[in-house]
């Protein structure tokens, strides 16, 4: 027994270091494999390519990701592409754990990739850590970023103290996605446009009388959806009750009647079962479930949720839906009791950035400016789902023409952002475990109790105020 | 009842009764994993199908993150047997001033939970050039699992007679011929035990490798089950299945090879004494 | 016959053997310790101001621990978590161990497995059957709805006995074979001694069996109790901490400040509050040993 042990280890151990030795190769070729290194040619030894690394983030899609072809178009058409081979560095992660991971790899050159997607609400932390590149030299030399083709109100977004630090390459809104034949059923003709949270509750309530076995409404409420709980769910909420996560001096707001009105509002929704079963919501995979098993088969009425979530149902989208365009509707988000402006939404969006890291930060930027260019941005930005951030694409026809596009994008103008500052992002984290608090049973009082606290700890006993 | 357990039924009942319950968590990822129309859901298969199994082992990111993973796992679990082995000897053998003092630190060292002191290895893999690379998981998880492993090892050691090497002495061997001709062989157990515990221990863990590393292609299996189950994506439950119970696999094999040396190591390892 | 010792230089050419593992030791082990105490008096962050300019902020993560209520939330729930999973370990460790004593061998040799199944597979895997199992369509619901109880949110309605069952489940065939090895190890003699006396089973279990086998119990205690304060992975991948901050035991706690909060600093802070406790444990622990 024991020498038929030995020899296996032995004979593992001799398989593995043949494996080891082919272990240096595996940094090159398997990048090839799972990256997926689009250069042409490889093999031309002749000269020495430059490199650039760009990382972003993937669900899952690979090669069917939008971001995977609109960089690999851009490549393919590219003029630089004799010089420069691309290696794509995706970050298979659910969104929390992408933030943590580009935020360990920006702070060693040997790590940074060149070029990186950036959340706009994750730019001022990274900008005060000294991660990311000052571009504002760069862009004088992209005319269309000068002549005034992105909207100023995006590119603010991402100018700190004057300084550009990424270029934007979408913009989102938030509204209330729906099912018109269930609505029908409740009572409610197609447009239907609720106007205070008592109409939502009302037409809720209507839903589950005439479709039992319907989940009424769907929206995020964990924390493992991270920035989506706390945008598509709290903030479209507590903005539409007329506060603001901080008060006009900058202090964050950790005690007020908003914020109990707000998790009062969610712990209804799902302590009346308007709300989806808890292990259906509260795991990062929710969107696809809902998307895949439940909106699409008319299985939940309305969903709270981005504009990006019609993308899904295009031909070539994760959820193709024929006919969609008659199927459903979408309503923009009420005020808590209809009073001014009416309706709310947020917006936020994402650039591409250059880490200070980045070894090859010129080639960089001529390759993101060429991604922004008008034809290649056009296509990106139709299969991804999201909101231009140009005008002039704005007005072009293949865009405008997509099905509630201009719906979703007029939202843009009374549009909140989130606070343009370092600690946001922590906050968020705090605003995710008081949510998934409340809609598992703590009673708001205590949950609000605990994100002061976390609050306080994050930014600071001066920086907080009670209402 | 008294005469019941004399008479032995009553266990037998018992004991069997507890065994479904132990055995009930893995219904479902069996079931799951043969089936073609998984879900999240218990349920016993309509269409039973080896296909996910097929699928799961023909991806080649999949293959790669097996011999990432036993490449870990593997020279890890032979640097801890190596290691622990030769610092076990003079623990075991020689009177030293500084032992009593030195086992004690081994002592707490076993007690560190790993995760309290991920920060700091990053930042000290960064700075050392480590950060992303598989060899430097392999030394950190080396150096995690030490401790334990000096502890049994040395205990192990113990519990081989001296007398035994002085013969080979007499023979003019030198220490390291008499471990590896002597105790090596009458430890055997012994080594096999902290060999299956290191190298399950590497195996199994998902954590160090998750932050250390960078490059999806250097992910061991482990992190890539992690990614599968806990983050975003479609999920495929009948895949997802099928790799548990592959990823479960070594492990398995290495208990039951090891199973005859089990309880003997677990005697000797004075663990179970004390 | 051992070797003696014979003044520094001999102690030092003795210990040459020992050298890679001190090497490795100190370099992967103590000085991640060492940062560890110092990081937690800074301001270390993995982005923002802590990341770029790290400053040294004396006792402030500490204080602010203090009167952190997620801390002693955490504390709290990992202490639940510890005494949950230490009774269902070891009694069931325990009594499957005595159990299967004299058990015929076919019969021990069949059911040994099922016992044994959740301690050799990997922690995801464990956590996965886990998940499984709690689902609100998964195995256990399946089972109850059978037999007419409705369905149980386990996960979400009592997330801490979901995981604490999990634990066990994992944790329990380690005190059974060392329980085991234990109990094969009392001499029959006595208990045959007491039985003849008059003793019944209870009488002999507890005055006779229990006392013999005390010094395992108190080092099997010590040993899971370890364990369980470090268990991150079975919990985050089941739950994440949730609901809400129902499953934070301390190192979900420290992760969650350091690599999703960013706050490297005072996730530094509360590790040293696990390393504390995994000191006193393992102080207690070598004074057993040495008894």
């Amino acid at each position: 027994m024991f020498r038929r042990i030995m020899r296996f280890i032995l004979v593992s151990t001799m398989i593995l270091s043949l494996t080891a030795c082919g272990g240096n190769s595996l940094d090159s070729s398997s990048k090839s494999e799972s990256g997926g290194d689009v250069s042409s040619d490889k093999n031309d030894g002749s000269k020495e390519k430059s490199v650039i690394t760009i990382t972003y983030r993937e669900d899952g899609q690979g090669e069917k990701a939008p971001n995977y072809t609109w960089i690999k178009n851009a490549y393919e058409t590219w003029d630089m592409k004799d010089q420069v081979e691309l290696d794509l560095a995706p970050i298979s992660a659910s969104e929390g754990d992408y933030f943590a991971k580009v935020a360990l790899q920006l702070q060693s050159p040997k790590t940074a990739p060149d070029l990186l997607t950036e959340d706009s609400f994750q730019l001022s932390a990274d900008v005060e850590a000294g991660y990311l590149t000052d571009i504002s030299d760069y862009v004088k030399d992209f005319p269309d970023f000068q002549d005034g083709k992105f909207y100023e109100k995006i590119i603010d977004g991402y100018t700190i103290d004057g300084r550009v630090y990424a270029i934007p390459y979408s913009a989102d809104t938030r509204g209330l996605w729906y099912n018109r034949e269930l609505l029908d059923k409740a009572g409610y003709s197609y447009p239907w446009q609720p106007n205070s949270w008592n109409d939502i509750l009302e037409a809720l309530a209507a839903i589950k009388e005439t479709s039992p076995d319907v989940f009424p409404i769907w929206m995020n409420a964990g924390v493992a959806t991270g920035e989506g709980t706390t945008m598509q769910t709290y903030e479209m909420l507590l903005y539409g009750t007329g506060e603001k996560l901080q008060d006009e001096d900058g202090k964050y707001i950790i005690e007020s009647q908003a914020i109990l009105d707000t998790l009062n509002m969610l712990k209804t929704i799902f302590t009346e079962g308007y709300g989806p079963d808890l292990s259906l919501v509260l795991n990062g995979q929710t969107s696809n479930t809902l998307y895949s098993e439940y909106f699409t088969k008319g299985k939940t009425a309305i969903s709270l949720d981005g504009n990006w979530a019609v993308g899904r149902f295009n031909e070539d989208g994760m959820n193709p839906w024929p006919g969609y365009e008659d199927k459903i509707g979408f309503a923009a988000m009420p005020t808590q009791k209809g009073q001014e402006p009416g309706f709310i939404t947020m917006s936020g969006g994402w650039g591409w950035a250059i880490p200070e890291n980045a070894d090859n930060k010129d080639v960089a930027f001529q390759f993101m400016k060429h991604l922004m260019s008008y034809d290649l941005y056009l296509n990106g930005i139709c299969t991804k789902g999201n909101i231009t951030v140009r005008k002039d694409i704005a007005e072009d026809e293949k865009y405008a023409n997509q099905p509630f596009y201009s719906k979703a994008s007029s939202l843009l103008d009374g549009a909140y952002f989130r606070p343009k500052e370092a600690k946001y992002a922590q906050v968020s984290t705090a605003i995710q475990t008081m949510v998934e608090s409340v809609v598992t049973g703590t009673s708001p009082e205590d949950a609000i109790a605990t994100y002061g606290s976390d609050v306080i700890r994050m930014v600071g006993e001066e920086n907080v105020v009670r209402k | 009842m008294r005469k019941f357990i004399k008479d032995g039924k009553l266990p037998y009942i018992i004991l069997s009764i507890m065994a479904l319950l132990f055995a009930l968590p893995l219904l479902w990822v069996i079931f799951a994993s043969f089936d073609v129309n998984a879900t999240q859901a218990f349920k016993i298969p309509t269409d039973w199908t080896i296909g996910n199994y097929i699928n799961v082992l023909q991806d080649k990111l999949n293959q790669q993150a097996f011999g990432v993973g036993l490449l870990i796992s593997a020279i890890e679990a032979v640097l801890v047997v190596l290691i622990a082995g030769l610092a076990a000897y003079p623990l075991s053998r020689y009177e030293l001033r500084y032992k009593k003092m030195f086992m004690y630190t081994i002592l707490l060292m076993t007690s560190l939970p790993i995760t309290a002191v991920m920060v700091p290895v990053y930042k000290l893999f960064l700075s050392m050039n480590l950060y992303d690379s598989i060899f430097g998981v392999i030394i950190f998880m080396t150096a995690s699992a030490l401790p334990f492993a000096i502890w049994l090892m040395k205990n192990f050691m113990d519990s081989v007679p001296i007398e035994l090497e002085e013969a080979a002495w007499v023979d003019g061997a030198n220490v390291l011929t008499s471990i590896r001709l002597v105790i090596a062989p009458l430890m055997l157990p012994g080594v096999l035990v902290v060999m299956m515990v290191a190298f399950t221990t590497a195996w199994g863990n998902f954590l160090v490798p998750y932050i250390l590393l960078n490059t999806v292609s250097k992910y061991p299996v482990s992190v890539k089950l992690y990614q599968f189950f806990g983050q975003n994506g479609l999920v495929v439950y009948g895949e997802l299945a099928a790799y548990s119970v592959i990823y479960a696999t070594p492990a398995v094999i290495l208990y039951i090879l090891s199973q005859k040396y089990m309880s003997q190591g677990f005697i000797m390892s004075g663990a179970a004494k004390g | 016959m051992i070797r003696e010792s014979r003044g520094l230089g001999d102690e030092l050419k003795k210990s040459v053997l020992l050298t890679p593992a001190v090497l490795v030791l100190i370099l992967f082990f103590l000085i991640p310790i060492f940062l560890t105490v110092y990081y937690s008096f800074t301001n270390l962050a993995l982005n923002g101001e802590g990341a770029r300019n790290v400053q040294f902020i004396g006792l402030e993560n500490y204080s602010r621990m203090m009167t952190d209520p997620n801390m002693i939330n955490s504390i709290v729930t990992t202490l639940i978590f510890l005494v949950g999973s230490l009774i269902g370990q070891q009694i069931l460790g325990f009594f499957i161990a005595l159990m299967m004593k004299g058990k015929n061998s076919r019969f021990r040799s069949i059911i040994g497995p099922f016992f044994l199944a959740g301690w050799i597979m990997p922690e995801v895997v464990v956590a996965l059957c886990s998940f499984a199992f709690f689902d609100r369509s998964g195995t256990l619901n399946a089972i109850l709805q059978s037999i007419n109880i409705p369905m149980v949110e386990w996960l979400y309605k009592y997330p801490l006995l979901s995981v604490i069952i999990a634990n066990v489940w994992h944790g329990m065939a380690f005190s059974m074979i060392n329980f085991q090895s234990a109990l094969d190890n009392v001499p029959g003699d006595i208990e045959e001694a007491a039985r003849v006396d008059g003793a019944n089973y209870w009488q002999r279990l507890f005055y006779i069996i229990i006392p013999q086998i005390k010094n395992t119990i108190a080092t099997n205690t010590m040993l899971n109790t370890l364990s369980t304060l470090g268990v991150f992975g079975l919990i985050y991948t089941m739950t994440g901490g949730g609901p809400g901050v129902a499953t934070q035991v301390l190192p979900i706690f420290m992760y969650k400040q350091a690599f999703v909060s960013f706050q490297l600093g005072y996730g530094t802070a509360i590790s040293m509050v696990l390393l504390v406790l995994g000191l006193i444990f393992s102080i207690l622990y070598a004074r057993i040993v040495e008894d």
